[in-house]
């Protein structure tokens, strides 16, 4: 006497757990087809499986020096990296806590599945086998990256060197920095694992691409390329008188000269004299949306085109310049303006080679262990973001901004080479202002594009330049 | 068919096991139990306990390969006491429709259970959940028989009460108020899962209590709302749980972001472990013991779904699926084909308890559904579990048996 309804429901409910049974089939596809691509996250331990079993390939340097490589030790292999210095760029490796740096955005090629080579991916994935790892070469000089690292002497702040030729890291510092072998060896890795990220200070933080600041007067590269292609003339005067107010809605705020000037500025003297009442004038000149559009162009608030994690940072908290105090801040490097070394080395690097933004990278090519590239490392295409004459004029404001008499960036000459440069002095509410410097040398011909930041340092920008002369005087071999 | 299964699943077996011990032991349990159900003369369902040792002799391999030797012997020893209860449990009850005459003791009996692991003494608290009761040398959870004992609750109690689906609804607005014989027993269970919830921090237990009851209030009264109401009422519990309790808070958002950068190496680095398992699978995965599921932390009981995908596959994982949904499938005929409501309702919850649970881990480990400390039916290392589900084999065909007979005579 089986009794209907029931018999109804049972059949419904069935159902319904077929469909259930249906979506979790679906649910389980999507993962284990990784649809949502976590193969080759940095933070899976089988790319890093072989950690002790096999050795990794080995990191190069431009020069063919080794930066990192495997060491069989009594517990199988183990990290060596040559220059702590390099710690965040070359990074860690950990089975535990994952990888950073060239070791996870390589993490494929240094375990011997790069996938320019499918069939030794094949075999391994499907024999088991274990193929040699692949060498990754990087575009760092040592004699660069020890300068850097010397000059910056564990000051916190960054250093990042390109060649704006290809846009090529040759040199990069960050402050403080960690000891990666410790992180990555299984004996170390949970007590400094826990001393790195315990530390104030983010010693695992690349601050020259992840680092955040704003850029103080730095940044009026920006504007005067903006301005100068919205058709000002850099060699007209503009009139500056401390302190600015641009009219009396501004009520109590102004915008003030660094050296409490009154008379008229050409491009040229406003760079030297850093002038921020002129750049602010000619921000207000042409508009919030051409300081913008440039800002954009000059890839100011967007995510730099990198192999290894490069940070935003903001052209303001909105993203627009909404209101002129703004605008007026903003031209001069402050407002809510934030920006990475690289990003700013970038600007550096699009004036030095004639107005167009190269796309920055660390890896050069991956090498086969037999030695033959297996693929060389395609960074991006340059995108001519202003003209050469925009830049041509920059470049000589920037030259006179260094060697010109009483030029705030003196400190940057190098006898015999012609700079080109300028620094900043960021104000930040927390506490001595940012010392900036951005340049390149030869300027006529440029071979290396330097930014430094030293966090809160007390003369600024002048104690950043000089840091900038050491390191270009390496990249130059002086 | 007994035997043919059995010799697939020792056939995967060897793949991972040296010694022959593990499988030739599983296969006489197998073999004997075919031999004891042809002695008693069993006539009901051929497929079901065949499907149950093959999922059990994939459980025995996935044992092997992802946790300590010695939890194998554990499994093992676990196996042959599963196939003495499940013996028991086709011998004893002399008349399966006698068990809802005693349905109050029943409820009486899985409440003292619930509540034994809060006792002094016997209780032991595990990974955080108190939900283990220490019996002499063995842990066992007691959640576990609780189920069917819940089952058997409420397939009795449903069934007295049935007739009231005649009477008219009283409605506050749109929505309709059970009559009081529902009422109050869903806000009985709802007060139930919260507490286990609150008190012994089981979720996974929460969940399968509540979504039995609810599934067997559907199957008794045909009426989804009752049902939509009390899934309601454990989504706003959850809710205030996931604000008030941080055990609750701390699953929920492991859920929602789990790659974020403050959970992926704390609360979230199982889950995290197992997608990354997942990915490497791949559409026929990486080839028992290829894999790297080891990385993923106690992913003998949580994971073993994970893990299993990420060395066979897609393509592996959806067989694996395909024989649950065959299981649930067998089951739930077997209840269709039941001669009393009570039988019907009784299969059909059994059914259900190894539907849900399967579903629950799954969809746990692949990110569908916030993570619950539930077992993979079978599969997972676990005794209690083990033993409980085949009990729940073992009634099932019971009431296929005496479909049988009453169609046979």
């Amino acid at each position: 006497m089986t009794s209907p309804p029931i018999g109804l429901n049972i059949r419904r409910l069935t159902l319904l757990i077929a469909l259930a049974f249906l979506a979790t089939s679906v649910g389980v596809g999507y993962w284990t087809l990784d649809v949502a691509g976590l193969q080759g996250d940095p933070y899976d331990p089988r790319l890093y499986a072989t950690l002790r079993d096999r050795p990794r390939g080995t990191i190069l340097a431009a020069n063919g020096t080794e930066l990192a490589r495997s060491e069989r030790g009594p517990n199988g292999y183990v990290r060596r990296y040559a220059d702590r210095s390099l710690a965040q760029v070359v990074g860690h490796a950990s089975l535990t806590y994952g990888a950073s740096g060239i070791e996870a955005a390589y993490a494929e090629s240094l375990i011997g599945q790069d996938a320019a080579d499918p069939v030794s991916q094949w075999r391994a994935r499907y024999l088991g086998e274990a193929t040699e790892p692949a060498r990754v070469q990087t575009a760092i000089v040592p004699a660069v990256q020890r300068a850097a690292a010397a000059a910056l002497r564990g000051r916190r702040g960054a250093i990042v060197v390109l060649d704006p030729k290809t846009g090529a890291v040759i040199a990069s510092v960050s402050q403080p920095d960690y000891d990666a072998a410790r992180v990555g060896d299984p004996a170390t890795e949970e007590e400094a694992w826990r001393q790195v990220t315990e530390n104030a200070d983010r010693p695992l933080l690349d601050r020259a691409r992840q680092g955040l600041y704003p850029p103080g007067s730095i940044f009026k590269i920006v504007t005067a390329a903006a301005a100068l292609e919205s058709g000002v003339d850099p060699k007209a005067k503009v009139r500056v008188d401390h302190p600015f107010r641009a009219d009396p809605s501004w009520g109590n705020y102004s915008v003030k000269s660094v050296t409490g000037a009154h008379g008229d500025f050409d491009m040229n003297t406003a760079f030297v004299r850093s002038e921020n009442i002129y750049f602010a004038k000619l921000a207000l000149q042409i508009g919030a949306d051409r300081l913008e559009e440039y800002a954009a162009r000059f890839g100011i608030g967007a995510t730099p085109r990198c192999e290894l994690p490069a940070a935003r940072g903001q052209l303001s908290i909105s993203g627009d310049l909404d209101r002129p105090i703004l605008v007026a801040d903003t031209a001069f490097g402050q407002g809510e303006l934030l920006v990475s070394p690289l990003q700013m080395a970038l600007v550096a690097a699009t004036i030095a080679r004639g107005g167009s933004l190269p796309t920055p990278h660390y890896g050069t090519a991956v090498l086969a262990p037999s030695g033959d590239p297996l693929r060389l490392v395609e960074p991006g295409a340059a995108a001519q973001v202003v003209s050469p004459e925009t830049a041509i004029t920059i470049g000589t404001a920037l030259v006179a901004a260094v060697n010109a008499p009483g030029a705030f960036a003196a400190g940057a000459r190098i006898p015999g080479v012609i700079v080109a440069g300028k620094t900043g002095t960021a104000e930040t509410p927390s506490g001595a202002p940012h010392g900036w410097f951005v340049g390149f040398a030869p300027a006529q011909d440029a071979v290396a594009v330097v930014a430094v930041v030293i966090e809160n340092s007390p003369k600024g920008g002048e104690d950043a330049a000089p840091v900038g002369a050491a390191v270009l005087r390496a990249a130059l071999g002086r | 068919m007994t035997g043919f299964l059995a010799v697939i699943g020792a056939r995967t077996s060897e793949l991972g096991v040296q010694a022959l011990v593990v499988p030739a032991t599983f296969l006489v349990v197998a073999l004997a139990l075919h031999v004891f159900l042809v002695a008693v003369g069993f006539r009901g369902d051929q497929l079901l306990l065949p499907l149950a040792l093959g999922l059990t002799a994939i459980g025995l391999v996935a044992v092997q390969r992802l946790a300590p030797s010695v939890l194998l012997v554990q499994q093992l020893t676990w196996t042959i006491v599963a196939a003495g209860a499940f013996a028991a449990a086709i011998l004893i009850p002399r008349d399966l429709s006698a068990l809802a005459r005693f349905k109050y003791t029943w409820a009486i009996l899985g409440l003292g259970l619930l509540l034994s692991p809060l006792l002094p003494g016997i209780g032991r608290e595990i990974n955080g959940a108190r939900i283990w009761i220490q019996v002499g040398p063995a842990n066992f959870q007691p959640a576990e028989a609780v189920k069917v004992l819940l089952v058997v609750f409420f397939a009795a109690y449903l069934e007295e009460h049935r007739e009231l689906l005649a009477q008219t609804q009283r409605r506050i607005g749109p929505l309709p108020i059970p009559p009081a014989p529902y009422l109050i027993p869903i806000l009985l269970m709802w007060a139930l899962a919260m507490g286990v919830m609150v008190l012994q921090k089981d979720l996974g237990a929460t969940l399968l209590f509540f979504g039995i009851f609810l599934a067997m209030l559907y199957l008794a009264t045909g009426r989804p709302a009752y049902s939509f109401i009390g899934l309601a009422m454990l989504v706003a519990g959850g809710f205030v749980a996931a604000q008030v309790f941080a055990h609750v808070n701390a699953r929920i958002v492991s859920w929602l972001d789990p790659f974020a950068e403050e959970l992926r190496f704390g609360p979230a680095y199982q889950l995290v472990q197992g997608l990354f398992a997942f990915a490497n699978g791949g559409l026929f995965g990486a080839g028992l013991g290829a894999g790297m599921p080891e990385r993923i932390p106690v992913v003998w009981s949580d994971f073993v779904f994970a893990a299993f995908a990420e060395e066979v596959g897609f393509a592996g994982a959806l067989a694996l699926l395909a024989l649950y949904l065959v299981f649930v499938f067998r089951g739930m005929s077997i209840a269709l084909r039941a001669p009393t409501p009570f039988l019907q309702l009784l299969a059909a919850g059994l059914s259900f308890i190894v539907a849900l649970q399967a579903l629950v881990i799954v969809g746990g480990n692949a990110k569908l559904i916030p993570l619950t400390g539930v077992t993979l039916p079978f599969l997972s290392y676990g005794g209690s579990s083990l033993v409980t589900n085949f009990v729940i084999v073992a009634i099932l065909l019971r009431v296929s048996d005496i479909s049988a007979r009453i169609r046979g005579s």
